[in-house]
């Protein structure tokens, strides 16, 4: 009987089967960060869709960085998770989280510039 | 048979796809009202298809989610692989670029 390949072949193709909790659990991280994305991604069409006090200029940019995180975040995720899922498989350290820092600044910058945006309505 | 796993695991990845999947298809419903007005009737189709393969989606996590339950904790190599994420993972990065393109087309008006 054929063995299962399974996509991708960058992370089955390697390693040994590591626990299934752990698989699990990385496979709810990836999807907490799509509907982090869709979070974003709703966000950014929200802010110029719905009439807000916000300055024209400082609109557009906030709408910018929101969806363009929307879609890096989803990239990101699957790196990550494909990343995890190999490093179990070779019981090797885990990867740091890819995904934190972009989404820290980006969301820090929002905040900035909508806190921007209102004062200079 | 598999023992009942304290944790509830593959019971908590089955909720997360449903919750995750549900709200793809919301966005992607949403999309028909907000995106034809800027770019074009087009976007009325494409939301309705993404809420269709959310639906296929929805579907395959299903059935996933019954496979992971078999083999957890186990049968390890019956685990299932990375194409329903990656396919998910397309499916947002395409509701992403179509809101950057309805920035776009706004910008140019």
């Amino acid at each position: 009987m054929q063995p299962r390949s399974r996509f991708p072949k960058a992370v089955y193709g390697v390693g040994e089967e590591p626990d299934p909790r752990f698989t699990l659990a990385n496979e709810r991280t990836f999807l907490a960060w799509i509907r982090t994305s869709l979070a974003l991604i709703a966000g950014g069409v929200a802010i110029d869709a719905v009439a807000l006090p916000l300055s024209g200029p400082v609109r557009i940019a906030t709408s910018a960085v929101l969806l363009l995180l929307g879609l890096a975040l989803p990239v990101l995720a699957w790196w990550s998770w494909a990343a995890t899922e190999r490093a179990l498989r070779l019981g090797r350290p885990l990867p740091g989280s890819v995904v934190t820092l972009p989404l820290a600044v980006g969301v820090g910058v929002v905040g900035l510039l909508v806190a921007v945006g209102v004062l200079t309505r | 048979m598999s023992a009942a796993d304290p944790g509830l695991q593959p019971e908590r990845t089955a909720l997360a796809w449903r919750r995750t999947l549900l709200a793809l298809a919301v966005a992607a419903l949403v999309s028909v009202r907000v995106l034809p007005p800027v770019l074009g009737g087009w976007t009325a189709a494409t939301g309705l298809a993404g809420v269709l393969v959310a639906g296929v989606l929805w579907a395959a996590a299903a059935r996933r989610s019954r496979r992971s339950a078999a083999a957890f904790p186990h049968d390890r190599g019956a685990m299932p692989g990375g194409a329903l994420l990656a396919a998910t993972a397309l499916l947002t990065a395409g509701g992403a670029v179509l809101g950057l393109l309805r920035l776009v087309v706004l910008l140019l008006r």
